[in-house]
Parts: structure tokens; C-alpha cells; sequence
């Protein structure tokens, strides 16, 4: 495994995208293409998250280019950040490590209508009731139990289930981005032990970069939008970040073992093991596409029931109901997924699968997969940063469309490895400084915060001004956190 | 011994060993490392057996500590006391530890799974040694 920093070709294309050229790896089929600016690319070029991106572009069946946001970082297999799309018809293949372990690991955010001076006061016993009330860290199940039955049930239909069990209402499943339900989900393609991994842990948050945050709208840049968001200045927030828990790990895992051989089966190279793959038109393929949309169905459930979590803690500080607070959805998207889109390339209007690892969605106004409500001014894109400086609301655009096959980042991007995070931390108390900018946070272990600490993450404001600037997404409001919960 | 190493994301696990069987045990050991604290405060009250077939010694590795990160996720069970033994088809082992204590036991990382990215296993000639990322 190559280490260090990337030593291969950059080439500027314009002021936020750079080129590795197919030329630079015999076996790239198209070109890798970066988004970022001068100063992003400096840090880019540290690790090897580019040498990733030239590797995902040997790829079968990759359309336009290997494309990585500008919070790339290095992962395994895929880079962290990075966007590929296959065409069944170019003998394309599906590949389990383009998605990722956490099988649609996503953000959602949901809105209120309190104000921070009438939450200030109440800050802590809120933080304190949303730590006792939402299950986090390493090893704590959730109150929610499903049985084999029920699991497949849920697999199949994602909230949509939960809305039968007064779990979930209409509004939610509107402002989830495909409703919570890929229709490619096939439960019975999920194996028992991934099914035991997730019998519990739906409605937990896990650990590692997984969070609830209560948020402020610090800032609109967008007056419109963030009005059809009913987002306002000062608003107190929640959001939500989680994803497949130990059923997705599992589904993924499967997959990487039943893939084994199969690249050599089919006469795919690969350059790293975890790229491994199998043509989207093969029982393999199809058999991890089913696995991976009912995980996926899985992982808006478990957003739902946390953000279920997040109204009661709501409801028990504030002594009203959630409905009375207003706290609706304004919307839930994917970072890790892979999904069966329409977009043209080259001219042509083709139906290719687009992994998405550690990408956004950011489709444009008027796109028919866009809520009505936001058709006008395109889908809301979640992007959390770091838990002491900011995350970002954008809306998709048009240049998402003809650049990113509708995708934009996903986040700040670490900046810095867990070790070194820990290393960094060594003799301070992470929380105590937190709490001297105002935010509270309560996590599970001294470790996790350490590693999360904001000095770990790349300013997510660089991201996001490269994606406004490319235009694949548009700045509305930047949040700031008031109150974290970690595992 | 075994020994974390830094990777961007993630956390990497490296193992020496003068045996492959040692290597297996030592792996184990730095799997749950890397979950728990304070790994000497893990009692061998449970016992587990595994047996798990395969001659590439890449993938026994990563076979064993996949069971290993199965039991503890399907039971809770925190493991760090090892015997494996090597055959023909692959390997037998024993695990023993404990229910995991939240009052007793630090919790660190979620593994979520170990990956194939940089995953090696070597005989050099003054043993055995390993190399494998973990998803955090």
C-alpha cells in the first residue's frame, strides 16, 4: 500500500477542478477529476486520496470521469469524497466498496420553531434528556426491537413502516430523499447475521463521526430557499447524523466475501482488492444491489427513529408537543449509497448506477425527484461539518447535472488521522473548550471527542465555497452547533 | 505484539509474531485493543470456540477476526484471552472473556468491519508479521 503523499499528475482544469489524465495508470479508463481550490489541493495532494481517485476510474462501465468532491480524504478502496457512475449496458459494474461499509450513512435536519434566547436557558437539561434518551457509543442497543419478520418488513418499505406504528407521518417520508424506499430492496438477499446485527440497533447513533447536534441558523444566504425551508435566523435546529448500523457493516462485509473471486470470474483488474466488484448484469451484482437497498431502507429508518428520539427529548424539556414546536423534517439525504439515476453523458441519456461515497445528492430545481415544495428551488443539501465551527444547508443546481451526475460534498473531510487527533488533544478537555464557545457536548468517551475535536476536520467552509463556486450546489444557511451528543 | 497505526480515517492494526498462531491470537488481541481501554480488565469467565476454514493466510486473518467482531456484536461478549491452533483447512480456536460492563469496561471504537485495503500477512525470516485497516 502506498503511503505519503500523492506524486502523481494534477492538472488545473479551472479554478475548482483539477485533472489526474487516464494517461497517468494504464487500466484508467476515463480521467479522475477533483473539485477543489488552490488552497484544498495542497491538502489534498498529502495522502493518497488522489491515487484512489486513479483507481476507481479502472472501473468497468464508468462514465465522464473518476470525480471526487473537495472533502475528499484518503479511505480504503474508494476514496472518501469520491463519486463514480456505471453504465449496465457498457458492462458496468457495482462495486460494495464505492458505497461503503455504512450503507447509506446520511445527515437530516430537522427544524423548530424555538429561537436560541428561548433555548439558551434550557441548553444543558436538553442535552443532558437528548444523552439519556438517544442511545450512542459502542455496544448500546436501542428500545426499539424488531424480529426477523418485522426486520424484513422494515427492509422493504424503510419508514414507511414505521408511519403504521405512529412512527413516522407523511411530511417525514416526503422530505426524505427516495421516501426512505430504494425499489430495488430485496430483504431475503440479507443474511442472518446482518439481520441479527440490526434487530436492536435501530434508533441508535453508533459512534466514530456519527452525532446529534442541536443547531442555530447563524447566517442565510439565501432568503427564498431558506424561507420554503422554513429556515429563519437564530432558529434552533436538530441534526442528525447516522447511518446502517451493524446491518449495513454486515451486508457489506457479505458482499466483499462472496466478491472474492469474482473480478478474476469476470476478467475485471483491479489495482486493490477493496475495489472489488461484479457487473451490475450478474447474479453477484444483483444479488449486493438488493442487500444494499434494503440496508439502505434500513438506515432511514434508524434517521427516523432517532430523529423520533430527538421530538420526545423535545417534547419532555419545552412541555409541549413536537407537532406544537413545529419540528418537521426539512429533509434527509444519503452520503454512501449507490442508486439507479438517469443523466446524460456525452450527449446521451443513459440509466447508470451512481456510488456515491461520501457524496451528497444535489439535484437542481425541477427535477422530478425533488419534493414539491422544493422544486422551485432544488433539493436541500445537508452538509455537517465539525462540532465547533459550522455545517451547511445548500440547494442543488443545474451544474451538479453536467459536472457531478448530480452530487456535491458531504462534509468538512478530516484533515487529520484519529491518532493524530488524539495526540493533538493530550492534556485538554475537548469539552471544556467547547463549552467556553457555548456548546455543550456530551459523548460517551474522552477518546471519541478527541478524535472529533474541530482542529481534526478541514474548515468545512473551503468545501462548501468550492462546491458553490462549481456550482453543484448553493449556499442557503450555515448552522452552528450549540449542543453535541456523541457516542 | 501488536500496535495501532495511523490512517486517515480509520485505524490501521499491525501484529508481530514468531508464529502464525501467535499472529492469530495477537490480532485477536489488538481487535478488541481497539474497542476497549483497559483490554487487562477483560475476565475469562466465557469461553467460544471458532473454526474457520482457509489456506490463504490474508483471508484466515481476516476471516478469524470477522467471527471475533461477530461475537462481540451479536453478544456483547469482550474477548482477550486467545488459543489458536493451525491444521490443514485453516484453524480451531478458543476465545474467552466476558459480557461487556459499562462500569468496568472503557469502551473505545466502534469497529464497524475489518477491510481488505493494505491488508497483509508476512513470514519474514524473524517471524510473522500483519497488516489490516479497520473501519471506524
Amino acid at each position: 500500500m502506498p503511503k505519503g503523499a500523492f506524486s502523481g499528475p494534477l492538472e488545473r482544469v479551472n479554478d475548482c477542478c483539477w485533472r489526474i489524465p487516464k494517461s497517468y495508470k494504464e487500466g484508467m479508463r476515463v480521467d479522475g477529476l477533483i473539485y477543489a481550490d488552490d488552497r484544498l489541493i495542497e491538502q489534498i495532494r498529502g495522502d493518497q486520496a488522489a491515487e484512489q481517485v486513479a483507481n476507481v476510474a479502472f472501473l468497468p462501465g464508468i462514465q465522464h470521469a473518476s470525480l471526487a468532491m473537495p472533502d475528499i480524504h484518503w479511505g480504503y478502496g474508494f476514496c472518501i469524497g469520491g463519486v463514480c457512475a456505471t453504465d449496465p449496458k457498457e458492462d458496468g459494474v457495482i462495486s460494495p466498496g464505492g458505497v461503503g461499509y455504512d450503507i447509506n450513512c446520511g445527515v437530516r435536519l430537522v427544524r423548530s420553531n424555538l429561537f436560541y434566547q428561548e433555548v439558551k436557558p434550557h441548553l444543558a437539561t436538553l442535552v443532558d434528556e437528548l444523552f439519556r434518551n438517544v442511545p450512542a457509543g459502542v455496544g448500546r442497543g436501542g428500545k426499539y426491537h424488531f424480529n426477523k419478520k418485522e426486520l424484513r418488513r422494515l427492509l422493504g418499505e424503510g419508514p414507511a413502516y414505521l408511519r403504521d406504528r405512529e412512527l413516522a407521518t407523511d411530511g417525514d417520508l416526503d422530505h426524505t430523499e427516495a421516501h426512505g424506499c430504494l425499489p430495488n430492496a430485496v430483504p431475503e438477499n440479507v443474511s442472518d447475521r446482518a439481520l441479527e446485527r440490526g434487530s436492536k440497533q435501530c434508533g441508535t447513533l453508533g459512534s466514530g463521526n456519527h452525532f446529534m447536534e442541536v443547531q442555530v441558523v447563524d447566517a442565510i444566504f439565501d432568503d427564498e430557499a431558506a424561507r420554503t425551508m422554513g429556515l429563519a435566523k437564530d432558529m434552533v435546529c436538530v441534526m442528525i447524523h447516522s447511518g446502517s448500523r451493524g446491518l449495513g457493516y454486515q451486508v457489506c462485509d457479505d458482499a466483499l466475501k462472496k466478491f472474492r473471486n469474482v473480478p478474476e470470474k469476470y476478467g475485471i483488474e483491479l489495482p486493490d482488492r477493496q475495489l472489488a466488484c461484479a457487473p451490475i448484469n450478474s447474479d453477484e451484482g444483483q444479488g449486493y444491489i438488493g442487500a444494499m437497498c434494503a440496508a439502505a431502507n434500513y438506515a432511514w429508518s434508524n434517521r427516523q427513529l432517532l430523529m423520533h428520539q430527538a421530538r420526545e427529548s423535545f417534547q419532555t424539556v419545552f412541555g409541549r408537543t413536537w407537532q406544537q414546536l413545529q419540528m418537521s423534517l426539512v429533509y434527509d439525504v444519503a452520503h454512501n449509497i449507490a442508486k439507479l439515476e438517469e443523466h446524460t453523458t456525452g450527449g446521451t441519456a443513459r440509466k447508470v448506477w451512481v456510488h456515491r461515497k461520501g457524496a451528497t445528492r444535489a439535484f437542481p430545481p425541477n427535477h422530478d425527484e425533488v419534493p414539491s415544495i422544493y422544486r422551485g428551488i432544488g433539493q436541500p443539501v445537508i452538509i455537517p461539518g465539525d462540532m465547533g465551527r459550522a455545517s451547511w444547508v445548500l440547494v442543488g443546481q443545474s451544474g451538479s447535472m453536467d459536472q457531478t451526475f448530480g452530487s456535491a460534498c458531504h462534509g468538512a473531510g478530516r484533515a487529520m488521522s484519529r491518532t493524530a487527533a488524539v495526540k493533538h488533544a493530550k492534556g485538554r478537555r475537548i469539552d471544556q473548550e467547547l463549552a467556553a464557545k457555548g456548546i455543550i457536548a456530551k459523548a460517551q468517551s474522552w477518546r471519541g471527542l478527541a478524535e472529533e475535536q474541530p482542529d481534526a476536520y478541514k474548515d468545512v467552509n473551503l468545501v462548501v465555497d468550492v462546491v458553490h463556486k462549481a456550482n453543484l450546489a448553493t449556499k442557503v444557511a450555515r448552522m452552528r452547533p450549540i449542543g453535541v451528543v456523541k457516542g | 505484539m501488536f500496535e495501532t497505526f495511523e490512517h486517515t480515517a480509520d485505524l490501521g492494526l499491525r501484529v508481530r509474531a514468531m508464529s502464525l498462531e501467535n499472529l492469530l491470537e495477537e490480532a485477536g488481541r489488538g481487535l478488541f485493543s481497539m474497542m476497549v481501554t483497559n483490554l487487562q480488565e477483560i475476565r475469562g469467565l466465557q469461553e467460544r470456540t471458532y473454526r474457520v476454514d482457509g489456506t490463504a493466510v490474508d483471508y484466515l486473518l481476516f476471516d478469524w477476526l470477522n467471527e471475533l467482531l461477530y461475537t462481540f456484536e451479536s453478544e456483547h461478549l469482550l474477548l482477550a484471552d486467545f488459543k489458536v491452533e493451525l491444521d490443514s483447512e485453516g484453524l480451531q480456536a478458543t476465545a474467552r472473556g466476558e459480557s461487556m460492563n459499562l462500569d468496568r469496561h472503557l469502551m473505545e471504537h466502534e469497529v464497524k468491519a475489518i477491510t481488505y485495503h493494505g491488508l497483509r500477512v508476512e513470514e519474514h525470516t524473524d517471524g510473522w508479521f500483519a497488516e489490516l485497516i479497520v473501519d471506524i
